[in-house]
């Protein structure tokens, strides 16, 4: 067996199949040694739902043997990854995250776990998360039933959620890559906070047969990755459509970096308050210099202003809602109350206030605010900001104001404030790019466009990536 | 004891009656004051869709495929 090193850990998906091809390592070798430090490192972070070691080491073997014979099934073949405890894989446990599903069996696996095992991809083990993806609004990061995500850049501070292990593992070098889940904010979030590169596809570009449902016009699947270009193989690998989700797109995704128009052709709109006012004092260096990288690039920086509407107010209203509708069982039969956090016990309870009237209000709402975005990107091809105003919050800081707390200041100024729930409710495709540090944690951009429009954010990713090495920087041993 | 059919009805009815009043199932895990606060959240948004104009035509942004 060759020495493994630690940079194989925090190797591209390009770079892990040239070590393949070359011998240097076989997929059993690979397999194993991620499996391993998934499961001996994982609970450092409190990443690790469920480990897969055996099976890995099963499924690696025989990609052994298929590359023996050369059958080469592309560049996913060989690698290992985890998923979001979300996703069912038929016959291991399937928690969702929450003490309530903690037993909960599937007898078949989500088309994403399918169709990655279609090409070959590894699976070494299933992701934290925080309980049913947060939907009711939780106050703690412990709020998950293996406690709370640990970042691996600093593990007194949190990982971001809801995909907390997903990012965690790829950031700590557990998994070559990992999907994830995002209803509003859980891919943008914890890829921020954690320092990973990571893609929200398109409502409906990407299946969720098999994932748990919190909002059915709103839930996601993505990648978290080393870098854009393996955000773009591997959603290559899972996208497609799938007749037994029904929010399906019924289209494919070919990644084809080599068709990208040149930097110096793209407008990208930006508000220069989400950089300055908006931007935590410690990251706006980091946050400024990206913004000149893009210019370097050639890229037009242009002034925008997202269309004025409740982003927030229309997306909550949305999604409590549809969650309510889903987990009605479970609020009725009493058994929520076995989640960890309180306030989001109350948020799914109170969820089922919400009247057919106002959803139906908030889903006119959202045809309008898609019409509007249509037109934004009439103007300008893409849209960037701050992931996240500033680096991850301390472990034990609340999220939410306490009840009876005086409401949050308003912002200072607006900027791209309602980005992540505008972009969410269009369906609209974001990616997060690490672009630097607020003292020693990651922070970053997002990317957001048209919808369909993934092959133009990779672009805009690799050209980044190709200035920078924020998205290669590796968290402390 | 002895129950006549009139009476045996009544008890059923009665407790048939009594179950359909019953409220959910309260929380002994939410203090009333972290619901009310997620019933407020629900409310305030709520009452800014209420403000936001939509012209009478918009439909709701559902996709159906037949």
């Amino acid at each position: 067996m060759a020495a493994i090193g630690d940079d194989i850990f925090f190797a591209t998906i390009p770079e892990l199949n040239a070590r393949i091809a070359s011998k240097e390592v076989s997929a059993e070798e690979l397999a194993h040694a991620f499996a391993l430090r998934l499961e001996q490192l994982g609970p450092r972070y409190n990443a690790l739902a469920l480990p897969l070691t055996e099976l890995a080491v099963r499924q690696a073997k025989a990609v052994d043997k298929d590359l023996k014979r050369g059958r080469t099934l592309g560049p996913l073949q060989g690698i290992p990854y985890g998923v979001k405890d979300l996703l069912s894989f038929a016959g291991k446990p399937t928690t969702w995250g929450a003490k309530p599903y903690a037993g909960q069996v599937f007898d078949y696996s989500a088309t994403v776990i399918e169709k990655l095992a279609g090409a070959g991809a590894v699976l070494a083990g299933k992701l934290a998360m925080v309980e049913l993806a947060g939907g009711g609004g939780y106050r703690y990061a412990a709020a998950s039933l293996t406690g709370p995500g640990l970042n691996p850049w600093d593990r007194t501070r949190w990982s971001g959620g809801s995909s907390s292990g997903s990012a965690a593992a790829v950031a700590a070098g557990l998994v070559a890559f990992a999907i994830g889940s995002e209803t509003s904010g859980s891919i943008v979030t914890p890829a921020s906070y954690c320092g990973v590169t990571a893609l929200r596809p398109t409502y409906g570009l990407v299946s969720r047969y098999g994932a748990m449902a919190l909002s059915w016009t709103l839930d996601k699947l993505g990648p978290f990755a080393r870098s854009a270009e393996d955000c773009g193989l591997i959603l290559h690998g899972i996208a497609g459509n799938d007749g037994k989700d029904p929010g399906s797109a019924g289209k494919s995704f070919y990644y084809t970096p080599q068709y990208a128009r040149p930097p110096k052709e793209l407008r990208i709109g930006y508000a220069p308050a989400d950089f300055s006012e908006r931007a935590d004092t410690s990251a706006r260096p980091a946050f400024d210099a990206a913004l000149g990288v893009l210019k370097e690039a050639g890229v037009q920086l242009v002034e925008t202003k997202l269309p004025a509407f409740p982003y927030d107010q229309t997306l909550r209203t949305i999604l409590a809602a549809e969650q309510g509708a889903i987990f009605e069982p479970l609020i009725a039969s009493g058994r929520v109350d076995e989640l960890a956090d309180k306030a989001q016990i109350a948020g799914l309870r109170a969820s089922l206030d919400v009247s057919a009237k106002d959803y139906l209000k908030a889903m006119r709402i959202r045809r309008l605010i898609q019409k509007a975005f249509a037109e934004l990107f009439a103007s300008v091809d893409a849209l960037v900001a701050p992931g996240r105003t500033g680096p991850a919050p301390p472990i034990d800081q609340p999220l939410i104001p306490l009840p009876g707390a005086a409401p949050a200041a308003p912002p200072r100024a607006s900027g791209f404030s309602g980005l992540i729930p505008a972009g969410n409710l269009a369906g609209l495709p974001a990616l997060a790019l690490p672009c630097g540090f607020a003292g020693r944690l990651p922070v970053a951009l997002q990317v957001v466009g048209a919808p369909f429009s993934e092959n133009l954010l990779l672009a805009i990713g690799k050209e980044f990536q190709s200035r920078t090495d924020w998205h290669r920087r590796r968290p402390p041993a | 004891m002895k129950f006549t059919r009139r009476k045996l009805a009544a008890t059923l009815a009665a407790s048939a009656a009594a179950a359909m009043a019953q409220p959910q199932t309260p929380s002994s895990a939410v203090p009333s004051e972290e619901l009310n606060a997620a019933r407020e959240r629900i409310r305030t948004a709520t009452d800014a869709l209420a403000r936001q104009e939509v012209p009478m035509a918009t439909e709701p942004a559902f996709q159906f495929k037949a």
